[in-house]
Order: structure tokens, then C-alpha cells, then sequence
């Protein structure tokens, strides 16, 4: 069982991640899903549990997706969960800055569900080998 | 289309939706500050967000028109947030004219037509024509002794409301607070109200430290004209630390401002680039903010499932009616206590299930407001057109009302809007040559009144000339000219309600552009409501509506007529009676009775639907009393079956002209009976001929 | 209540009749006693006859409302419709529901044979001396097993 976190404030995308992830021949079996419209949200989420993986956007308003990446990578329970950013920006700049704050993957709008799909399981993979590692 | 589920494309079309109809409230509200001369930068980026939005959607759910036009939106609401470009009518009318757009545009990608994308690609280069023209990108230093670790978590706008509070001379305040997890939204909004009458809140930072699970520490990052004490003063609390943020001294980057890069026309060198203290913001946007923010909060909610929902309660209310008899039956068989004992569980069944309709009637019901907006662009739009100068002002706006309701009231008050827009408000120099201000003003007014809902649309136009509807009536011979003596100033008013009398298909100067009242009033009374009008020759016209809360249950009398079972929404009637065949008589050729001294006319119901009987009608009938106004009508029926609260549903499209039926209703067993419509029954039956009828004469024999 | 029967037959239908091309299904129907066929896709369900509640002053193919599952559906008689003799054993008549502007609309029929799948090539245009009210609405004839059927075009037949 995966449980993912979804952190974006538009239902229609959040809907679109989710039905991806859900779809049978995704690769990434069993998933269980959390939705969070917002950073504060997602505040009030983190704490719950163990996430194999967070998606969040990085424009919401009031707490941005770049403050929740810091606020996770300074937290001890979320240090290491990987994180993915989708973002409207395509600018190199942007993407360095993220990365450089800790996210793991940097997915620009629009994307496919293929595409999707693809840096998911890539990144699921990630986590499992740190624990290990 | 991209390969997406079904529901994926409906979350994406009432998602777009949405964000749409937020965009133009936006708008309209940033207009009307416009006229005051003053601005609220959160708006302006709230608009910019809602076309980010609607930019990202259109991509990732392959809408590629919309998405075209809300890129090119995008670029110029940039440069507007970014102070870039200036804020003027023009600016607005284009921002106007592409909601418009997109409405359509989306309206057609859900139906699957062709884009209209000649007008898209021409609106889209008039955008390109205003952005701005790329000035010196704003690289300096911010100057404060901020921790780069929170630059760094800046987007770019909220780094650009920062620098330009800076540049502005404002302070920087740090709001270290503690939050309870459970009880931050609410907090979260005290704190934002208290904040936003003393500055600006830039963005909100985790800070990672916290007290344990349940609680959550931020800093806010604000900027403020006031001085600490006072923020202490109203913000300070036990959960709260505030702190300056001091500015760097010596060797740090000169302060002085710097104008911002603008568009040619307005040039004020070496001022201060236009910064709202926001003290002057008037109180009208935030509260306007807080009914956008609180979307979020809300559930969407299919309204075909609440129908759903409804048909249920309805037919609970069919078994609670069974269970009454049950009870009663019991009772009177002998078995008094288990009689008692179901009556007694009927009644609390009886009272929990009002509570849920009532439950469910709320949830169906939304704020006029949502209709207000797209008059108010479409009266701006429309002004604009003719060349008249009209502002329209709303109140009640917050009047809830059935959803469905709402759905239908848009073209009837457009229509309305419309009339008096062409016809009623007179040109500029005809109003003031009769001393009355430049600009038309046409009120939408709504307010509850028991189980109705009162809408309101006045101007202070030209009025309703009564001598041309009159004349127009007599040539349309909807009025013979020995009874124009006779009729009364509102029964001429209301002529303009029968077919023709207000149309454009005439010579004179009568109707002008106005379009026919006889389909507003038909669209209202669909709805269950009713319309009335009142006038002043040279003063102003006020068309008042009259709609029920809810279309969902009403109480109705049931009655049976050749075999069939029907309804007829007690709200119609006045009363039943019982009469013998004997008392009928004929007047003008139509058959009425006695009733209470005055003259009722009736009309067999069978004959009147065309239904065949098997047997001949007795000798003692029954007479449903359906009454509008002062009008009233008998129908014959050949069984009275008592009262029911009904669940009206709608007759499909393929009866859509079948007259005098207002839906179906669900009998219990899957049976159905017709449910009338006593208006138009009555309006089909007594045509103004039956004037004389009324004035109380008795029959000539 | 939909005609579990008719479907299981079709789907043993389909299983021999696997590589013939392109194929369309169609419903064989019954009306004044003659075979015609409508187009599967357009059939929600199939059900047996409802109680139906006429409704006064509507269109003579109008036979009544009734309620399928607490939504109101108008039924209309498609052998009036095409101007056909209507005396029929109604023990087998059903009522087809079918989808027209997202309103429910259900179409009368005397009975329900069997579905037909129907390459292109077996489908033959209609002659013109068809005539009558049927030629309207008439895609072609086909003649399975040597019966003829007449295929009609749902979309127009439900008048709008």
C-alpha cells in the first residue's frame, strides 16, 4: 500500500493526479490518496503519518510550495520523503531553486499521465532505497 | 480532447466554471474601486491567479483555445500586479470582453462545437497591444536584514509586494504565532481581518519548530505603516511574538525609490510608483475577499443528486401518510394501545422528516448573487453599446434561493434588464431636458418575504406610456374598444403581458428593442412565480417578482378526475367546494355558479384536457377553487382525494408545449399523476372578456 | 428490469460472428407486425411495461409518463409514430429507454426479439418506394436468416 499526498489548490488537477495514481495498470499498486487544498492543509496532514511520496504545486496562496518543501525538509519526520514539485514554470532558475531547497522531481504543467506516472515510480523507488541505504 | 475520465472533464468544466465566474466579480468589484480611485493590490493578483489557473487546466486537460486566450490574460495581469502596466478603462473593457470570451469558448468545448477563433485570436492581439513594454528587470538588493533562508522561499510575486512595501517606506514586521492544527482555519482568519486593516501580509513561513503534534508555528512576514507598539496593541496575544524586521545601515544599497517601469502615458518621473495606504482600502473588498477565500470551505455538489435526494423525502412522505392510516385504522379496529404507539412514532417520524426536507432545501439553495454578477457585466456591456451612461445598483445580492431557480431567473431578468435599458432609460439629453441626472440608474433589489423570494428591477426611465399599450392592445384585439373604459391603470399595465403588445414586430415607436414580457412571464410562471408591474408615465418603471423558495416540495390537493389522480399546488387554491349540478348557469356563454353571493366560473376539467369519460357526471360535483389575484376559476373534478406534499418533476422536452400542466408527480407504486398549472389554466380559460364577469353582474340568463 | 435473455444471446452471437469486419448491432423489434431494427448503442435498457399515466393535450405518439427509479420518463408510441395499425399482444410489448438531450425517453414497442450484429455490407440502402411515414426515417434493410428487417434511425425518429 502507497499513500501519497496530493497538495494543490485546483480540484480539477488534484482529480487528474489522483485518477492516474488510481488507475489499475499504473504500476504503482495499491495506493491510498490524501488531498490537501492548501499549504495549511498539507500542514495539518504531514503529521498524520508516513507518505511515500508528496506532489505539491508550488504556486498557493498564503503558504507556498517552496516554504512547504523547507518546512519538510526541516522537519525530522519528513527529511527524507520524496518530494514532487508541479509547477507552471519552466524557467531553469525556478527549478534550481526548488531543487535546491529539496524536492526531488520538477514536473512542469502540462504534463501527461504517462509522464506522471513515470516520475512517480522513479521516485517511489528513491524512497525505498534511502531507508534502506 | 485529452484522454481523460468522465467525471475528470466535469470536475474540469465546473472547475473552469468557477474560476470564471470569480474572475468577473473580481473585476467588477476592481471596477467599481476604479471609479472611487483607489485599487487593492490582492484583487488585482487574485484575478491573475484565477487565469494562471484557468491557463494550467486548459493545458493539462487539452483545451488548447482557452488556453491560448488564458495565457495572453496571464501575461498582461503580470505586468498589471506587477505594477507594469496601469489600470484604466481600457484596460478593464478588455479584461471584460475576454470573460465574456471564455465563457462562451467554454461553454462550446463542453459541447463540442466549433471555437470561435477569429474573434479569439482577435482579442488576443488587442492583450498583446497593451502589455508592457519590458522594463529594467528589478534586480536589487532588498535591504533588509532578512534571512536569505526566507527570500529564497518567496515566489516572485510575493517578492514583488515586498519590495514594493519597501520601496513604499513601510516597516517590516515578523509575526511569530502558534496555531492549534484543529483551530487554525479560524484563527488563520481573525489574524488576516485584524492584519489587513494595518498592512499587509506578504506570506506565511513554517517555521518547523512546534509544541507537539496537534499545534503549528508560522512567522508572517508583514509590512505595516504603523510602528510596533501598535501592532502589539492589536495583534499581540499569547500565541503571538511580533518583532521588527530592522533595515540594513551603512553599506547597504541607498534606499530612495525607484520608479517602476510603466507604458508611455503615465510617466511621473521620480515619484514614488503608486502604493495604496491601506488604511484607504474601503472595507467593501475585504468582505468581498472573504466570500472568495471561503470557496475553499464549501462542498461542490452535483444538483441532480440532491433531486435524488428529494424524490427520496418525497416518497418517505408518501409511506409517512400511509402509516397515519395504518395507525388510525388500528385504533378504531380495537387495538388501541399498538394504535396509539405507531401514531405516537409517526409523529416524531413526522417531525424528523420535515427537518430533512428543510435540510435538504437548504443545501439546494444559493445566493442571488451568482445571477447578479453576470447582469451587472452584461448592463456595462449593453450601456456601453447604445451610448447611455447607467450605473445598476444591487442589494440583496446574499437572497438565497433554489439552484434551479437561479438557472432559470437569468434570461427573464436579462430580458428585463434589457427593456429597460433600450426603451426605458432615456438618451442623456432627453433626461436632462426633463431635469433628471445624466445617469440612468436601474435598481435590482431581492429580499425573502415568507415563503417567497421578491425581485425587484426599477428604473427611472421614460415609464410605461399607457395610452400606446392600450391602443397597440385594440389593434392586436386583445382588448375590444368598449371595455378600454373599464379597465383599470393596472389592468392596462399588465397588458403589456399578453403576446405582442411588447414585441419589436411593430411600425411605432411603442416597443422600440424591447422583448416580449408575455415570454418573461411565461419563464416565471414555469418557476411557480409571478410578475407584476408598476409605472409612472415621465418617473420610472418597477417590475416586481414574486418566486417561491423552493421548486422542490409543495403542498398540493389531490383529486381524481375520469380515473385519473391529480395534483394542483394548494398555493392556487382558495378553496373546494361541493355544489349541485342544478345550480349551474350560463353567462356569456359560460357556465358558473352561485358562490357566496358572487359568480364563480367553472369549467370541467375533462372537457377542458380532452379526457374521455366512461360514466356521465353526476349530479353532485366538486370544484376545486383555483385562484391568481383576483381571478378565479372553478374546476370540476369528480373526487376530492385530500392534501399531500408533492415532489413537482419537470415534463421532459418532448412536452414542452403541452399548456396548463406545471409537471408530473410520483404517486407511490410508481404510478404518476399530472400536477396543474392553475395560472395558466386560468389565464387559458378567462380571457379579458370576462371583465364584465367580475364587475359582479349577475347573468343575463 | 433489463431483458437479461436478449443480451445473453447476444453475446453468443458475437463470439461466432468474431471477424467479419466493422460490424453494428442493432435491436430486431416488433411493430404492427412487421421487424425493424434500432441501433443498440442508442438503447439504455429495456423494460417491461411500466404503469403509464396519459398525459392530456399532448401529440397523439404520446402514450404517457411513467417512472423509472423515481425519474420521469415520457413514453412514446413508435407505432403510432410511424403511422402503423396499433392493436398488438401486450403481454409482450416493452418500453426501450433511450437518451435525448439528457431527458429519458421511452419508446413503445410491441416486442423484443433478439439483437442482429450487421456488417456494412449487410445492411442495403432503402428503396425509395418505401413511402409513407417510415421512409423518413429508414438507414437501410437488412435480411438475416432470410426475414426482412427494416433498420430506422433513432435520432430521427424521437421527434424533438
Amino acid at each position: 500500500m502507497r499513500h501519497l499526498l496530493i497538495v494543490e489548490d485546483s480540484p480539477s488537477v488534484r482529480g487528474f493526479i489522483r485518477s492516474a495514481a488510481e488507475e489499475p495498470d499504473s504500476g504503482l499498486g495499491d495506493v491510498e490518496i490524501a488531498e490537501a487544498a492548501s499549504g495549511f492543509d498539507a500542514l495539518r496532514l504531514l503529521p498524520r503519518g508516513r507518505f511515500d511520496v508528496v506532489i505539491t504545486d508550488v504556486n498557493m496562496p498564503d503558504v507556498n510550495g517552496l516554504e512547504l518543501v523547507s518546512f519538510m525538509r526541516r522537519s525530522e519526520a519528513h527529511r527524507l520523503t520524496p518530494i514532487m514539485v508541479i509547477s507552471t514554470q519552466s524557467a531553469s532558475r525556478d527549478r534550481e531553486r526548488i531543487m535546491a531547497l529539496g524536492a526531488n522531481c520538477y514536473l512542469v504543467k502540462p504534463f501527461t499521465k504517462q509522464q506522471l506516472l513515470a516520475e512517480l515510480l522513479g521516485l517511489i523507488g528513491v524512497g525505498r532505497d534511502e531507508a534502506h541505504g | 480532447m485529452v484522454e481523460v475520465s468522465e467525471k475528470a472533464r466535469e470536475d474540469f468544466f465546473s472547475e473552469a466554471q468557477e474560476i470564471i465566474e470569480v474572475l468577473s466579480r473580481n473585476l467588477l468589484t476592481i471596477d467599481e474601486l476604479q471609479r472611487h480611485g483607489s485599487s487593492d493590490p490582492s484583487l488585482i493578483n487574485e484575478a491573475f491567479r484565477s487565469v494562471h489557473t484557468l491557463k494550467g487546466l486548459s493545458s493539462l486537460f487539452g483545451a488548447p483555445t482557452m488556453g491560448g486566450l488564458a495565457h495572453h490574460l496571464e501575461d498582461v495581469l503580470d505586468d498589471l500586479r506587477l505594477g507594469r502596466v496601469d489600470f484604466d478603462n481600457t484596460v478593464l473593457d478588455l479584461l471584460f470582453r475576454a470573460v465574456e470570451l471564455f465563457t462562451k469558448v467554454l461553454a462550446i468545448e463542453k459541447a463540442g462545437g466549433v471555437q470561435p477563433t477569429a474573434a479569439v485570436d482577435e482579442l488576443i492581439d488587442q492583450i498583446r497591444r497593451m502589455g508592457a513594454t519590458p522594463g529594467p528587470s528589478a534586480d536589487d538588493q532588498v535591504n533588509y536584514e532578512l534571512d536569505p533562508g526566507i527570500l529564497s522561499v518567496l515566489t516572485e510575486y510575493e517578492e514583488h509586494r515586498l519590495r514594493s512595501n519597501i520601496e513604499g517606506g513601510l516597516r517590516l514586521f515578523k509575526l511569530r504565532v502558534r496555531f492549534e492544527l484543529a483551530t487554525i482555519d479560524r484563527a488563520l482568519e481573525e489574524i488576516k481581518e485584524q492584519a489587513r486593516k494595518l498592512g499587509e501580509i506578504i506570506t506565511y513561513l513554517p517555521t518547523g519548530e512546534s509544541g507537539g503534534i496537534e499545534t503549528i508555528e508560522l512567522d508572517l512576514l508583514m509590512a505595516s505603516g504603523h510602528d510596533l507598539g501598535t501592532l502589539v496593541g492589536a495583534l499581540g496575544g499569547d500565541n503571538v511574538i511580533i518583532e521588527e524586521v530592522p533595515r540594513r545601515r551603512a553599506g547597504g544599497v541607498s534606499v530612495a525609490p525607484r520608479p517602476m517601469a510603466r507604458t508611455a502615458e503615465h510617466h511621473p518621473t521620480g515619484q514614488a510608483p503608486d502604493l495604496v495606504p491601506f488604511e484607504a482600502t474601503l472595507a467593501m473588498p475585504n468582505e468581498q475577499l472573504a466570500s472568495l477565500r471561503s470557496v475553499s470551505q464549501t462542498v461542490r455538489v452535483d444538483i441532480r443528486k440532491l433531486d435524488h435526494l428529494m424524490n427520496i423525502v418525497g416518497e418517505l412522505a408518501i409511506v409517512r401518510g400511509a402509516i397515519a392510516r395504518m395507525a388510525e385504522r388500528l385504533h378504531n379496529d380495537g387495538h388501541r394501545q399498538v394504535g396509539t404507539e405507531l401514531m405516537r412514532l409517526h409523529r416524531n417520524f413526522d417531525r424528523r422528516l420535515e427537518e430533512m426536507q428543510d435540510g435538504i432545501i437548504e443545501v439546494r439553495m444559493v445566493p442571488l448573487g451568482q445571477v447578479f454578477d453576470r447582469l451587472a457585466r452584461v448592463v456595462r456591456q449593453i450601456s456601453h453599446d447604445v451610448g447611455k451612461d447607467i450605473r445598476l445598483v444591487i442589494t440583496g445580492a446574499e437572497t438565497e434561493i433554489d439552484k434551479l431557480i437561479v438557472e432559470e431567473l437569468s434570461d427573464p431578468l436579462m430580458h428585463m434588464i434589457r427593456n429597460s435599458i433600450d426603451h426605458g432609460i432615456e438618451s442623456a439629453s432627453e433626461r436632462d431636458a426633463v431635469g433628471k441626472p445624466l445617469t440612468g440608474t436601474i435598481a435590482l433589489n431581492a429580499f425573502q418575504k415568507g415563503n417567497h423570494v421578491m425581485l425587484e428591477v426599477e428604473d427611472d426611465g421614460r415609464g410605461v406610456d399607457e395610452k400606446a399599450v392600450l391602443e397597440r392592445a385594440v389593434r392586436l384585439g386583445k382588448v375590444s374598444p368598449d371595455e378600454v373604459d373599464q379597465l383599470t391603470r393596472a389592468e392596462i399595465l399588465n397588458l403589456i403581458f399578453l403576446p405582442g403588445v411588447s414585441t419589436r414586430d411593430s411600425v411605432d415607436d411603442l416597443s422600440g428593442r424591447g422583448v416580449g414580457m408575455d415570454i418573461v412571464k411565461t419563464n416565471i410562471s414555469k418557476l411557480g412565480g409571478v410578475i407584476d408591474v408598476h409605472s409612472e408615465f415621465g418617473i420610472g418603471t418597477k417590475t416586481t417578482i414574486t418566486l417561491p423558495i423552493t421548486l422542490a416540495i409543495v403542498s398540493a390537493l389531490m383529486f381524481r378526475v375520469a380515473g385519473n389522480t391529480f395534483a394542483i399546488p394548494l398555493a392556487s387554491v382558495s378553496e373546494a367546494i361541493a355544489f349541485d349540478s342544478a345550480g349551474v348557469r350560463q353567462v356569456d356563454g359560460r357556465d358558473v355558479i352561485s358562490l357566496r353571493g358572487t359568480t364563480l366560473p367553472i369549467c370541467r376539467l375533462d372537457e377542458l384536457l380532452g379526457i374521455e369519460r366512461s360514466a356521465p357526471h353526476p349530479n353532485r360535483s366538486f370544484a376545486v377553487v383555483a385562484s391568481l389575484g383576483t381571478r378565479r376559476l372553478g374546476l370540476v373534478v369528480d373526487q376530492l382525494l385530500g392534501q399531500q406534499d408533492i415532489v413537482i418533476k419537470p415534463l421532459g422536452k418532448l412536452l414542452r408545449d403541452v399548456r396548463g400542466f406545471a409537471g408530473a408527480t410520483e404517486l407511490g407504486d410508481q404510478h404518476v399523476g399530472m400536477v396543474l398549472d392553475a395560472a395558466s389554466l386560468i389565464d387559458e380559460v378567462l380571457v379579458s372578456s370576462d371583465i364584465g364577469l367580475r364587475s359582479g353582474k349577475a347573468g343575463h340568463g | 428490469m433489463a431483458d437479461l435473455v436478449h443480451l445473453e444471446r447476444h453475446r453468443i452471437a458475437r463470439r461466432e460472428n468474431a471477424g467479419r469486419g466493422p460490424v453494428r448491432e442493432f435491436l430486431a423489434i416488433g411493430l404492427g407486425g412487421q421487424q425493424y431494427g434500432v441501433e443498440l448503442t442508442g438503447i439504455r435498457e429495456i423494460l417491461s411495461l411500466p404503469p403509464l399515466t396519459p398525459v392530456p393535450r399532448a401529440p397523439r405518439h404520446v402514450l404517457g409518463v411513467c417512472s423509472v427509479r423515481g425519474q420521469l420518463v415520457t413514453v412514446i408510441d413508435l407505432r403510432r409514430r410511424l403511422r402503423l395499425s396499433d392493436d398488438s399482444p401486450p403481454r409482450r410489448a416493452r418500453v426501450l429507454l433511450t437518451e435525448l438531450d439528457s431527458d429519458i425517453v421511452g419508446l413503445f414497442v410491441d416486442e423484443v426479439r433478439q439483437v442482429m450484429r450487421l456488417s456494412e455490407s449487410e445492411i442495403e440502402p432503402a428503396a425509395a418506394a418505401m413511402g409513407g411515414e417510415v421512409s423518413d426515417h429508414v438507414i437501410g434493410i437488412a435480411r438475416p436468416q432470410g426475414q426482412v428487417v427494416v433498420l430506422i434511425n433513432l435520432s430521427t425518429i424521437v421527434p424533438r
